[in-house]
């Protein structure tokens, strides 16, 4: 190992401490202009001209 | 003990794996430089995550040993790299760049860590980078657990991301290469920013497995590097398969550079015109425009073509909201995304649980349409040059939505590339207001040789990729 048990405990005991300092609560409205964002960019996706037969870009394989 | 100079950190991987060989000095003596070095060092850019000494010099050793009884491995072998901090190294923190992962530990190496081991290589650090990979839209260089990435160019613009610290530490000569990501633009936006050659490969060429994964039909491993010509030797080194990476695409990448191109007037290197005349950023249009003529000198055919028109950045971003928003469910669930750095990547992460599963599948239908376009743009001319950004690297302090100056070009290669899984090249190109400026080379699948030979020839007759920030000792 690269570093010491202690310094690894170290790094978990502080992440820990961090941890409990509750973070501050995000803005709903923040929230919702990123769902708006969201929305705006699946409007302009669905503005593209989508054959019905067009599969999406990944494959199942059993 | 040997005296490593100054010169040796910007070496290219042959010339010092040559002057290992040679015995000029040992691979112990090598490493422990480059430690100090990235130590001292890689902290004024918020580069590094975390120091490997002890482990890589322990390696070192094993490596004098090997090349004292002649037993070599390649050219990779006692050369110092580093990974970006999304790659598992065993029993030591892997933190993603994000305090809730700040004291994540994994029992294993990822892939690309075992294969670079396993010719010798030396892992000296983890590199710094965006928190989880930038993935929740990131508006801010201080996305960061490590702090805002800056540019060894100017310390006060940003290195780029979210492969900053792969950028910073390559730029720098804190390692001789290192190994970044990119799920749309993080290997490229550093490697251009940071005036190193980044190389994006093939989706599915180089194995995702014990790499933080942030969209898993997006995300690539890749190398940074100061040359094509290294970029090639370490994707030969860390591509092919790997059946713990469902994505892997089954094939390897050999380093062909005597076989490589045809007769160069038979490659036609496509562009759209509006990029190299005044499509660009001002200040970056007289170095695109030189570069533009570079290439144009090597005797290849160049074409006027026209990208295929998508709406590249909504697909990428829904793509990522639906498969992120999935990754990272627990995280976002639990309340300790609030821990991350960037409201607007936290407010971006909570908003990808609310993505209807028809908008993502949506999505990945149009990208259908996107890799078929691209295949048809192919068929008309092997590889396209673009600006690989639009202007040099912005300041680290603002934020990174601001407006810049005006552009027309439309950008949209690294996102359409990236949908389409395409490989691309950053070549450094020249400066613009003494930063970094660069070109791309964005190729068709598997067409990593080609673009790596006119990235060699590209790097032939300029020097860009061998100039040196001013980095103090």
């Amino acid at each position: 190992m690269d570093i010491s048990r202690r310094q690894l405990a170290g790094i978990i005991l502080a992440s820990t401490a961090v941890a409990q300092a509750p973070p501050k609560p995000q803005p709903e409205s923040d929230i919702e202009t990123a769902r708006l964002q969201q929305r705006a960019a699946a409007q302009i996706i669905a503005r593209v001209p989508l054959p019905m037969t067009t599969e999406p870009a990944f494959q199942f394989k059993a | 003990m040997a005296t490593i100079a100054p010169d040796i950190f910007f070496a290219s991987i042959s010339e010092l794996n040559a002057k290992l060989r040679a015995k000029e000095f040992s691979c112990h003596e090598l490493t422990q430089a480059f430690c100090d070095r990235i130590e001292r060092i890689g902290p004024r850019y918020n580069a590094l995550a975390l120091s490997l000494r002890k482990q890589a010099l322990s390696k070192a050793k094993d490596v004098d040993r090997e090349l004292k009884r002649d037993r070599t491995r390649g050219p990779l072998q006692g050369i110092p790299y580093g990974v970006k901090d999304l790659l598992a190294v065993k029993k030591l923190p892997t933190t993603w760049g994000a305090k809730p992962y700040a004291a994540q530990v994994f029992d294993y190496d990822a892939h690309v860590v075992e294969r670079l081991n396993a010719v010798g290589a030396i892992l000296i650090a983890k590199l710094s980078m965006v928190e989880l990979a930038g993935g929740g839209d990131y508006r801010t260089a201080a996305a960061s657990l490590t702090g805002p990435g800056l540019n060894p160019w100017d310390r006060t613009r940003w290195s780029g991301g979210s492969s900053s610290g792969p950028g910073a530490a390559v730029a720098a000569g804190l390692v001789t290469f290192a190994i970044g990501s990119e799920t749309s633009g993080s290997i490229l936006t550093p490697a251009a920013f940071c005036g190193v050659t980044g190389l994006r490969p093939t989706y599915g060429l180089v194995s995702r497995s014990g790499a933080m994964a942030l969209s898993w039909t997006l995300d690539k491993l890749g190398p940074m590097c100061r040359s094509a010509e290294d970029c090639a030797l370490v994707l030969h080194e860390i591509a092919g398969v790997d059946t713990q990476d469902s994505g892997s695409a089954g094939r390897s990448f050999n380093y062909r550079p005597q076989d490589t191109m045809r007769r160069l007037a038979e490659i036609t290197i496509g562009y759209m015109p509006v990029d190299f005349q005044d499509g660009a950023e001002p200040a970056a249009q007289p170095a695109l425009k030189a570069a533009f003529d570079v290439i144009k000198s090597l005797g290849v055919t160049v074409k006027e073509i026209q990208i295929p028109e998508f709406p590249y950045g909504a697909l990428v971003s829904t793509i990522i909201a639906g498969e992120a928003g999935s990754i990272f469910e627990d995280l976002i669930r639990s309340g300790k995304v609030d821990e991350l750095a960037d409201p607007h990547q936290i407010a971006g992460l909570k908003a990808m649980l609310d993505l209807p599963a028809t908008e993502y599948l949506r999505a990945m239908r149009v990208r259908s349409l996107v890799k078929a376009a691209f295949h048809d743009l192919f068929l008309n001319c092997d590889m396209v040059l673009a600006p690989a950004r639009l202007g040099p690297a912005p300041k680290a302090a603002e934020p990174l939505d601001a407006p810049g100056p005006p552009t027309r070009s439309r950008g949209g290669l690294i996102p359409g590339g990236n949908l389409a899984g395409l490989p691309a090249i950053s070549l450094p190109c020249g400066f613009a207001e003494g930063l970094p400026v660069a070109i791309s080379l964005l190729g068709r699948p598997f067409y990593e040789n080609q673009l790596i030979a006119i990235g060699n020839l590209f790097q032939k007759q300029t020097d860009w990729h061998r100039r040196r920030p001013p980095v103090e000792a």
